[in-house]
């Protein structure tokens, strides 16, 4: 059996053998700057035309009166019959989800399980017909969506559904890549599992054609939100 | 095992390659898109270069520090909660997971994308141990049930065409013939999910491991790495010992610039970020995490300063889309698991000097040198290897007409170390062939560069001297 | 009057020498006085890309002894200049002195084109080609050296000529030096289609800088009985009249 101490002696003396070059301290450099002054429902609207380049849908930027409506009505236009859903980070979840019932559309709502539970609750979020997740970061140049997930916003939400429903706020909107992971720190990223999704599952690995819809969601929507005091 | 490749091998099979006139379409084809849409990103995104010098200075400080690295890496993964195993070979890599699926009775294993356990063997060894492990990338799903290897890195099934695909899943499913990609691809999304549902034991490959929070990401199109990694209860990640960054801060760079050039997407679909099991009342993610840290050559590929920048590589696959060899002979050709210009550096440091042979197959046109998105000076360290393959004592064994060429050429030069002589040569070479050519060109000639004349015409050689453009400078 | 020193390279020695003729008539009517280095026959590249270092030092020595520095060294080669300039280095990183001396040749060696239009800074010459050309751009000439536009930049300063276009212009002939007889299917398969490519473009004379894509294109053109011509750039440059 291998031991570390083997491996680094045998990196060590190659690295004997020619010199180091530029320490690791000087070869990391700054992230590419965010800009300040740029408005964020410009940044929106950048986050908005990228998502749709990829082929994620933008149902607008909306106050948090609305999310409500649009979102039962976004699950009847895609004709779902069960919406999953867990806690949200900032969206009023318990609210949306009863709304859908009085919608008539059946719930599933994610909770933190014991071991015993998982593989039914994953079944159920599976059969549902579309996930609904809080994000907490957006990339305005990617068109991407953050997601960090827990036992209240299980990674599958965003995953095992056909279809994605994906809620953030506006001033969540970064510029790009470097600004969320700026923003997330390293103890933000190793929190919990942190997926950045850039529109719907895709595969291009028959003749290089995009098909849509591989083992995540065929369809993406994602609504940007006002904060309340706004 | 893996397999041995050969010289002649190489010789034969890419002879067959180029004259299928088929795989050429879907390559070129494949490639195409492929460059089209990269020089699409590429023009609307004018920090590419300058992110592209950020990574290979990131990447070489990296290998640079390696060791320490990989120490901290360790100890910050292990205070996440994962189990660390760094395996010197393939064999150790393999016999590590196969243990551990054992002893975890695994039934259904499920493996994301991963070249690295491609280059391991895990599906051949898991096999012979009794346990079945599918592969869940299309691409690798597909060739996998054809019981071959993938033949691109990024596109592992580029070989093959829809119709090809749709017959396979005729033959394997017994479903009606169809060659939409749209179906076959909705075919497999539903055996995959039972499968995925159902499976107790996960591995993939990792693309970065970030040594400051002992985290790893796995970028992916599919979510195939997504499910590998969160679904079963117990989870192995997969990674060569160069996949190491420092930082968080490093990461965007990478990734700025990976998906851009391997697929022409700004961001992949999904990029996960994997810090130990799950946690408390998580839904998702496994029970147990295991990180195999492999070695298989790499260490030694350190130690020499010229073929160490070959570390760099973050398997993007576009030097083999570049690559005018590889578009003719595509990846099986090269009779190893790495393919193309990266391949022929790695392969031979990986698998030992048998696939020594690869570093030669190159007009070292520089194509790769020019997309590689961390600026690996690939011909340079193809010319390199070369020169430690004839140098070296275990001499290749090259087909005859090889053979012979190139003892011609080392003849050559021995003899253009002799001004006054080569050239008398040259000229006595010139009457001779004289009256065998036809328009300055000759239809055959012999001797050790025979090869040429299969194909093309030859030049006649005629030397001749200027008139007297003025006194000749003595050699030195 | 001043003076460059010409480096013939083996293969225009052997199978162009017109090529060294008219490189030499261009630089004299550029009132330099024209040198041919006349000590080395061949940059050693051959044996290096095949690995055989031994044979490459020597002949780089042989190259290094009849060269001097402080007069510039102009090569008919983009694949020549990049062993000079470039390959020299790993070459001879163990043998201090020749790499010292390869340093210092390093700045003053040129390929034609480059020498003519970012030294000189000449871009017409008064020549005049009337015919159809299309420029087929090296390998190592585009990518070891980054000499792109420059032969362009002469081409189309010549009288009467038509410049062609040709599609996928930067992709390798498949010649490769040895590669050419190591691997002759693959070498042959990569020439098929730059000749379907020359064809297409319409062009009665194919130009390069470098004497193995002439062999190589030469080559394929004279066995598949076409009448399309190959010429280096230099006797495009030196020619007078259509």
């Amino acid at each position: 059996m291998a031991e570390l101490h083997k491996i680094i002696a045998s990196v060590k003396d190659a690295l004997g053998v020619g010199a180091r070059s530029n320490s690791h301290d000087a070869a990391a450099s700054a992230p590419v700057p965010v800009a300040q002054s740029a408005h964020r429902a410009a940044l929106a609207s950048t986050f908005a035309r990228e998502l749709e380049a990829v082929g994620g849908k933008f149902l607008g930027i909306l106050t948090p009166d609305e999310v409500t409506n649009r979102i039962v009505t976004l699950a009847g236009e895609i004709g779902a019959k069960t919406v999953a859903l867990g806690q949200g980070a900032v969206s009023d979840m318990d609210a949306i989800g009863e709304a859908l019932e009085r919608a008539d559309f059946r719930i599933v709502r994610t909770i933190p399980v014991a071991d015993t539970e998982r593989a039914a609750m994953r079944e159920r979020v599976a059969n549902a017909d579309i996930g609904i997740a809080d994000a907490d970061f957006a990339i305005a140049s990617t068109g991407t969506v953050a997601v960090v997930s827990n036992g209240d916003r299980p990674s599958s939400l965003t995953l095992l559904p056909p279809a994605s429903l994906v809620i953030v706020q506006i001033d969540r909107v970064m510029a790009n890549l470097a600004a969320v992971l700026a923003e997330l720190g390293p103890e933000g990223v190793a929190a919990n599992r942190l997926t950045l999704i850039t529109g719907p599952s895709r595969t291009a690995d028959i003749e290089k054609r995009i098909v849509l819809g591989v083992h995540g969601p065929k369809s993406i929507h994602v609504i940007v939100v006002w904060p309340r005091d706004d | 095992m893996a397999e041995i490749p050969k010289a002649r091998d190489f010789f034969e099979s890419s002879r067959a390659a180029v004259s299928d006139h088929e795989l050429r379409r879907k390559l070129e084809s494949a490639s195409a898109r492929h460059l089209d849409h990269f020089a699409e990103v590429k023009a609307e995104f004018p920090a590419y270069d300058d992110e592209r010098d950020a990574a290979h200075r990131i990447k070489t400080g990296a290998i640079a520090h390696l060791d320490e690295l990989l120490i901290e890496l360790k100890s910050k993964l292990e205070a996440r909660g994962c189990k660390v195993f760094f395996a010197e070979d393939a064999a150790e890599a393999r016999g590590y997971i196969v243990e551990l699926a054992k002893g975890r009775g695994a039934k259904n294993v499920v493996k994301g994308k991963s070249m690295t356990t491609e280059e391991i063997e895990l599906n051949g060894a898991l096999e012979r141990a009794g346990i079945d492990a599918v592969e869940t990338d299309l691409g690798e799903y597909i060739v996998q049930l054809r019981g071959e290897r993938p033949s691109h890195i990024i596109t592992p099934a580029i070989h093959l065409s829809k119709e090809d695909i749709g017959q396979l899943f005729t033959d394997k499913f017994g479903i009606e013939y169809t060659a939409e990609p749209e179906k076959l691809t909705a075919e497999a999304r539903s055996r995959l999910r039972t499968i995925f549902l159902n499976a107790d034991f996960g591995v993939t490959g990792v693309n970065f491991a970030i040594a400051e929070t002992g985290t790893l990401v796995i970028v992916e199109n599919e979510g195939n790495g997504r499910l590998s990694s969160t679904m079963p209860e117990t989870f192995v990640a997969v990674m060569g010992i160069e996949k190491v960054i420092p930082r968080l801060e490093d990461l965007s760079h990478f990734l700025e610039i990976l998906a851009r050039t391997a697929t022409g997407q700004k961001l992949t679909t999904y990029t996960s970020f994997i810090t130990g099991p799950r946690r408390e009342g998580d839904l998702d993610g496994p029970r147990e995490m295991h990180v195999v840290i492999l070695d298989n050559g790499r260490s030694a590929m350190i130690a020499d300063p010229v073929i160490r920048e070959a570390l760099n590589c973050i398997r993007c696959g576009a030097c083999l889309n570049v690559c005018p060899i590889y578009r003719r002979i595509g990846g099986h050709a090269y009779r190893s698991v790495y393919p193309g210009p990266i391949g022929s550096i790695i392969s031979p440091n990986l698998f030992g000097s048998a696939a020594g042979y690869l570093p030669f197959a190159s007009t070292l046109c520089g194509a790769c040198k020019d997309i590689c998105p961390v600026k690996i000076d690939i011909p340079r360290i193809l010319l390199h290897l070369r020169w430690k393959e004839s140098a070296g004592e275990h001499r290749l064994k090259w087909p005859r007409a090889i053979e012979r060429a190139r003892r011609g050429a080392r003849r050559f030069a021995k003899m253009a170390r002799h001004p006054r002589t080569v050239r008398a040569l040259g000229k006595l070479a010139a009457m001779v062939l004289k009256p065998f050519a036809h328009n300055g060109y000759l239809r055959r000639i012999p001797g050790p560069f025979g090869n040429w004349t299969k194909y093309r015409d030859f030049p006649r050689p005629r030397p001749h001297q200027r008139p007297a453009p003025g006194p000749e400078r003595p050699p030195g | 009057m001043t003076e460059v020193q010409l480096f013939s390279t083996c293969l225009a020695e052997e199978f162009f020498p017109e090529v060294n003729d008219a490189a030499a008539t261009v630089l004299e009517r550029l009132r330099l006085k024209v040198t041919p280095v006349r000590g080395a026959f061949c940059c050693g590249q051959v044996a290096f890309n095949e690995g055989f270092r031994d044979e490459a030092l020597d002949l780089s020595r042989r190259f290094l002894n009849s060269v001097e520095p402080g007069i510039p060294i102009v090569v008919p080669s983009g694949s020549c200049t990049s062993m000079l300039k470039i390959f020299y280095g790993d070459l001879l990183a163990d043998d201090p002195a020749l790499s010292a001396k390869a340093m210092a040749i390093r700045p003053w060696v040129f390929e034609l084109s480059q020498f003519i239009v970012n030294v000189l800074k000449v871009k017409y010459i008064g020549a005049r080609y009337e015919r159809a050309v299309a420029y087929h751009p090296s390998c190592h000439l585009m990518r070891e050296l980054g000499v792109r536009d420059e032969p362009m930049t002469l081409l189309s300063a010549v009288a009467g000529i038509r410049i062609r276009e040709l599609r996928d212009r930067e992709e390798c002939c498949g010649f490769g030096g040895m590669f050419s007889v190591k691997f002759p299917h693959i070498s042959a398969s990569m020439l098929e289609d730059k000749l379907a490519r020359i064809r297409e473009s319409g062009a009665e004379v194919v130009v390069a800088n470098d004497c193995g894509c002439l062999m190589q294109i030469g080559g394929g053109l004279s066995r598949a009985g076409d009448k399309i011509e190959v010429r280096h750039l230099a006797e495009v440059l030196a020619a007078r009249q259509g």
